[in-house]
């Protein structure tokens, strides 16, 4: 990256007193899959709403290629954007929704057919074209939304949420459109969602968004491996959350009592922390394992359920402190179910995959 | 439910019967009126005696007739337009507009629907002659456009209403001017609302007599105004020969809309 492509540089959007944006900065180069995460609320829309110029920042800047798009209207900012609602237009047919943007262009009749054509292809639905959006799935239109919005080559799509309103399976299906489709374009997008399957899923990079703020940015691996947070832990992923009490770190190596009064130890703190703070320790349900490890990382438990599930199985043990843990052992035939039940087994935890938090 | 349809028993007779019964008393006035004009009776003798089409004949004859026929569709037409025009416009501020006041002027803009009509018609014909609009076409499309202006705003704000801003937004991004997503995209969505509007703000105008009476001059009579005069001065089939063409062509009106919405809404 030497140059920069699109720059996002303290925008800041308030209505009234509430401020829905917080001073947000991202650098996003050329061709990469970038992803605004967050729970509802948390200024998503509005941060791709001030690039989309639906909303003018109440401060800061957007800039692409060096040049702020803040005085340029909507309409000439040649910006693609794909939205949470079905947005076709009910009076054209999907082909003539596709060529809109062409037509309004004023480019001409042989181009406009030919693009239409294309990018019908790319969504794969060329046997649609004189369809009106009305006889589409909602599934369908959104792919037509993504044919339209791509059809004038932008240099970005945006898109909020566009998968939101669609069922699990078809959600999925569409995200591998949604990829196959940005490798073979290369455009840059900003994509919106809440969902967090869906950001690892799909993106190189994944903004988490929290009350305003970028709460980390990085790729999935950093934010799943190397959360800055418990917000970040919690969101991403699944996680198990024990109360304790830090006790000290050496070299780099913390030790900590948890509430059941066993002591761990060997655990990466991600910021210094005094003799007797509270603190939180997270685990993911695939760090635990019932296979024996070292008794550092080992914890009491009582297990209170399982369920098989082909190729896991997820256990619920309690700790005498009465904290659930979540745990997702792979289920291999040296793990049978009736070995696993029963009080007072000992879970062994990947310190790799656990984090220390301040309670 | 409470009044679930299918479980009312005996009630579902009645029921049945009572609307049938509103139903006729609102209608069979209209077909007395059609049968007596194909009645040769010239005393409106019911039963007709005999049946004759001669009332149609002296009706087309009589150029005053075609004229008051030609003059209220002109200014209905006229009404129309321009309350559809400017109830576009209303609907946009109204459904759109986020200013204080609002929904005062909604209330403002719907008052004529629910004004007594004579008040209207005593106000707006003292401030025309005044100004020297009374007798004229133009004060009788103002007044008539003021009266329609309810009729027309309330299908396009519903039709609006229904219409997702959003749809407008992706026609902005595509790189549509405001202007030119309204136009090229809003307008052809809402157009049932726009349609609807405009054959009601039609007929609004075209069958209005109260405010047409006091306006009217003896040049410029509307339909119903001719239709009223001759009632006054004498009593001939002929007044219900024109009664069932009004009739007629707002029946025809309201069956075109029908299809056409149903059309339209495919
Ligand atoms: N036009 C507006 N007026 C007032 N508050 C708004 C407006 N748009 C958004 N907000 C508020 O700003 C916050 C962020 O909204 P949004 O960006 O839509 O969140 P997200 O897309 O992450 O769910 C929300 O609390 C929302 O209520
Ligand atoms: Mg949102």
């Amino acid at each position: 990256m030497t140059r920069s492509f699109l720059s996002i540089r303290a925008v800041r959007k308030t209505f009234g007193a509430f401020v829905a944006v917080h001073d947000v900065t991202i650098e996003v180069p050329k061709g990469e899959f970038l992803t605004f995460l967050g729970p509802s609320g948390s200024g998503k829309s509005t941060t791709l709403y001030a690039i989309a110029g639906f909303q003018d920042p109440t401060s800061g800047d957007v800039l692409l290629e060096d040049k702020s798009l803040l005085s340029v209207p909507s309409h000439k900012r040649n910006i693609g954007m794909v939205f949470q609602r079905y947005t076709l237009f009910p009076n054209l047919s999907v082909a003539e929704n596709v060529a809109f943007p062409l037509r309004v262009r004023r480019r001409p009749d042989a181009e406009v057919k030919r693009r239409v054509a294309d990018m019908l292809a790319l969504v794969r639905l060329e046997n649609f074209a004189d369809r009106h959006p009305g006889a589409l799935s909602g599934g369908q239109q959104q792919r037509v939304a993504l044919a339209r919005a791509l059809a004038y080559d932008p240099p970005i799509l945006l898109m909020d949420e566009p998968l939101s309103a669609l069922d699990k399976k078809l959600r999925q299906e569409i995200q591998a459109e949604i990829r196959r489709i940005h490798r073979e374009t290369g455009v840059t997008i900003l994509y919106v969602t809440h969902d967090q399957e869906e950001a690892l899923h799909l993106s190189d990079r994944i903004a988490l968004f929290k009350e305003g703020r970028i709460e980390q940015i990085g790729t999935g691996e950093d934010l799943y491996l190397r959360p800055a947070s418990e917000f970040v832990a919690g969101f991403i992923g699944n996680s198990n959350f024990l109360p304790g009490e830090h006790l000290e770190t050496a070299a780099g190596a913390a030790t900590v009592r948890l509430a059941d009064g066993s002591i761990i130890t060997g655990l990466t703190a991600a910021e210094p922390f005094s003799r007797g703070q509270k603190v939180r320790l997270m685990v993911r349900p695939e760090a635990l394992s019932l296979t024996p490890g070292p008794a550092s990382t080992a914890l009491q438990v009582d297990i209170v359920d399982t369920a098989f599930f082909g190729d896991r199985r997820r256990v619920v043990a309690r700790t005498a402190s009465g904290d659930e843990i979540d745990v997702r052992p792979t289920s291999d035939a040296t793990d049978p179910a009736g070995a696993i039940a029963g009080s007072g087994r000992r879970i062994y935890f990947d310190p790799a995959l656990a984090f220390l938090f301040p309670a | 439910m409470l009044l679930d349809y299918d479980r009312l028993g005996w009630l579902r007779a009645a029921l049945v019967g009572f609307t049938a019964a509103v139903a006729a008393f609102l209608l069979l006035p209209v077909v007395f009126i059609v049968l007596l004009s194909f009645g040769s009776s010239r005393w409106l003798a019911f039963p007709p005696p005999g049946w004759t089409l001669k009332w149609y004949e002296q009706l087309f004859a009589d150029s005053t007739w075609i004229d008051a026929a030609l003059t209220s569709a002109r200014i209905a037409a006229m009404a129309a337009v321009l309350a559809v025009v400017i109830g576009l416009f209303a609907s946009f501020a109204l459904v759109r507009g986020e200013f204080r006041g609002r929904q005062l002027l909604r209330g403002l803009l719907l008052t004529p629907m629910v004004l007594p009509v004579v008040v209207f018609a005593i106000a707006i014909y003292a401030f025309f002659l005044r100004i020297g609009l009374a007798g004229t076409t133009i004060g009788f499309v103002i007044a008539h456009t003021i009266l329609a202006l309810p009729f027309a705003i309330i299908p396009i704000t519903a039709a609006l209403e229904g219409f997702d801003k959003s749809i407008e937004d992706a026609a902005i991004v595509c790189g549509a001017s405001p202007l030119q997503a309204r136009l090229r995209i809003t307008l052809p969505s809402i157009r049932i609302g726009i349609f609807s509007a405009a054959i009601f703000s039609f007929l609004a105008s075209w069958d209005e007599v109260v405010v047409a009476i006091f306006m009217a001059s003896p040049t410029l009579q509307t339909l119903p105004v001719k239709i009223w005069g001759s009632l006054r001065a004498d009593l001939s089939p002929v007044v219900a020969a024109a009664s069932s063409l009004l009739v007629g062509l707002t029946l025809c009106l309201m069956i075109v809309t029908a299809l056409l919405r149903r059309k339209l809404s495919r």
